[in-house]
């Protein structure tokens, strides 16, 4: 059924037959992966088992050694993160990223920074239009991050804010999050999850690698499992249980979810 | 305004949290001036604060391009054997190459951009940290200046161009104008431009910078450029006052520029710094070892009170920095 959705749906992003191999190690072996407007993405899998370098080739910071990507069905070839997010892809990573030093406002901007223009000429930063559009983006998140704090006073939940928000500013249409609940407090994950659901209702197709089970389940549409660089499951969140993903991440069931895309198909290269 | 009160506190808290050094750097001067003032009654006239600024200036021009090198997370230890390498350059330039003059400025600065760029280069390239590679400009300019020039001032022979440089435009020395012009272009870039809050987000955190797309590699060598540029220009300077290139000029300056951009609150650490808490470092050190002097403190003994209050600035620094970057408390 999944099947016949696909061919409805023109998918945002589009990875077949990925490998990624670095020497004789193969992090990456012939992975099918599609992601679709306004859906999240759950990716899971143990340490080593290839999560982190499927997000560095999606983000454009490692070209793969085969296979194909598309961005809204035209092939892409990646040759550095600014390419990446010039179709439109965004990572938010693990460190997410940020300077201590600055604002939150100027975080979102840097690099980007809006400036007060004199006769066509930019004269200086334009701090006040920064503030006021992360103040937006921050009150379209829900957040509760002020947009003129320095970001080493905030909590872990609005430096994800802070790191999505930049992301809203590039108009990402496809965000990449890596492990955004990892290293912050109990209370900080149901802001992040909500985030994370908020990008979803704003059509934005969200990949989120995670080891929290739970996270994955209360927000994710789909799960995707990798096992040593191979993708061992793609269900729809509905049809299965933690139970079952997380014998698929150790390997007590070889494997699940839709027989157009068995494993054994995609170890040819 | 469209602020709430209660942010307004908060901002105003913020404002004097954040500026703590800067408002103790103003006591210190206006006790330092007192206290030379009792001590030497020749400390506060016209000559001598116009003796202080001109001393100041010298290390100013240099340390506000070294500010940002500092914030940036590098350091330019090569100053002082820069300017004195530049110095002889200039002087050997007009003197046995017979260029001219604005010529022979222009060409100087970009050499000591050029050295300076190299530095920054080597980092970029070779992981070569920039305390090592200007460790190694330090010996190999001093050690070239002097033995190009056998040691000896090479006399640069036209009188116009002390006159002019070395002279006074509205009572103050043209070196002082140059200085505060500096001040001002720095302190414009570091607070309202792209590159200057580039270059603190550099500080902080370099692999962010680089992610977001940014050139870490164009910060750090245009940085320690503009060290090695405005080193030249006070080299250009000093042969103005002195009428001559010497080899042996500003020995230990590279001291003075650094203590003076600490003490005005600059991190070694990076990410962290002012152009008007470097600007008042300056005054404080220009103040400090001009009253030693006028006070007649053993030589010897002004070099160890020199250490002591640099070392006692750097621990009140610290002190704020903990506080500063532990958060605001309520």
């Amino acid at each position: 059924m999944i099947t016949a959705a696909d061919a409805a749906s023109m998918p945002l992003l589009n990875l077949q037959d990925i490998a990624m191999h670095f020497g004789a190690i193969k992090a990456l072996d012939g992975v099918d992966l599609v992601l679709r407007e306004g859906e999240v993405l759950g990716l899971m899998g143990d340490n080593g088992a290839g999560k982190s370098t499927m997000v560095k080739v999606i983000a454009g910071n490692l070209a793969p050694t085969s296979g194909s990507m598309l961005v809204e069905g035209e092939p892409v070839a990646f040759q550095s993160p600014s390419d990446a997010r010039a179709a439109s892809i965004e990572a938010v990573y693990q460190d997410l990223a940020l300077c201590d030093n600055l604002t939150a406002a100027e975080n979102v901007f840097l690099g980007r920074e809006v400036m007060l223009r004199i006769v066509g000429l930019p004269v200086a930063i334009n701090f006040r239009a920064m503030k006021d559009q992360a103040a937006r983006l921050f009150q379209e998140l829900e957040s509760d991050t002020r947009a003129s704090q320095l970001v080493r006073t905030m909590s872990g939940g609005q430096r994800q804010a802070v790191a999505v928000a930049r992301s809203r500013l590039n108009q990402a249409r496809i965000v990449l999050m890596d492990e955004p609940t990892a290293a912050i407090s109990v209370r900080q994950v149901d802001q992040v999850l909500k985030l994370i659901g908020r990008l979803r209702d704003q059509g934005v197709a969200v990949l989120l690698i995670s080891h929290r089970m739970q996270d994955v389940f209360s927000v994710a549409d789909r799960i995707a499992v990798l096992r040593r660089g191979q993708k061992v499951a793609d269900l729809a969140t509905s049809d299965t249980t933690p139970q079952e993903v997380a014998a698929l991440i150790t390997g007590a069931i070889e494997s699940a979810g839709q027989r157009d895309w068995p494993p054994e198909k995609s170890r040819s290269m | 305004m469209a602020l709430a009160p209660m942010s307004h506190d908060v901002r105003s808290r913020h404002w004097r949290d954040g500026h703590l050094n800067e408002i103790g750097l103003l006591l210190a001067l206006l006790i330092l001036v007192i206290v030379f003032a009792q001590a030497a009654p020749n400390f506060l006239t016209g000559r001598n604060l116009v003796n202080i600024l001109r001393s100041a200036s010298y290390v100013g021009i240099i340390a506000f391009p070294m500010t940002f090198v500092i914030i940036a997370g590098e350091i330019d230890i090569s100053v002082g054997p820069t300017v004195a390498f530049f110095g002889v350059a200039f002087a050997q330039a007009v003197a046995a190459f017979a260029i001219p003059i604005p010529l022979a400025i222009l060409l100087v600065i970009a050499a000591g951009a050029a050295v300076g760029g190299a530095a920054g280069w080597l980092k970029v390239q070779y992981a070569v940290p920039t305390f090592i590679s200007t460790l190694a400009l330090w010996g190999a300019l001093r050690g070239g200046a002097l033995w190009w020039t056998d040691s000896l001032p090479v006399i640069i022979p036209s009188r116009e161009f002390r006159v002019v440089l070395g002279g006074d435009i509205f009572g103050l020395p043209v070196v002082a104008w140059i200085m505060f012009a500096t001040f001002l272009v720095f302190a414009y870039l570091a607070a309202f431009c792209r590159y200057g809050r580039h270059v603190y987000a550099l500080g902080a955190n370099a692999t962010a910078v680089e992610a977001l797309g940014i050139s870490s590699a164009r910060l750090r060598i245009t940085a320690l450029a503009s060290t090695g540029a405005f080193s030249a220009l006070v080299g250009v300077l000093t042969d103005a006052r002195l009428g001559s290139g010497n080899a042996n000029a500003a020995t230990g300056l590279e001291f003075d520029v650094i203590a003076a951009v600490i003490v005005g609150g600059t991190l070694l650490t990076g990410g962290h710094g002012r152009m008007i808490g470097t600007l008042l470092g300056v005054l404080v050190i220009a103040c400090l070892s001009n009253g030693l002097v006028l006070v007649g403190v053993d030589p010897d003994v002004q070099q160890v009170v020199r250490g002591a209050v640099i070392l006692l600035a750097v621990l009140i620094n610290a002190a704020l920095a903990k506080r500063a970057l532990s958060g605001q408390k309520a």
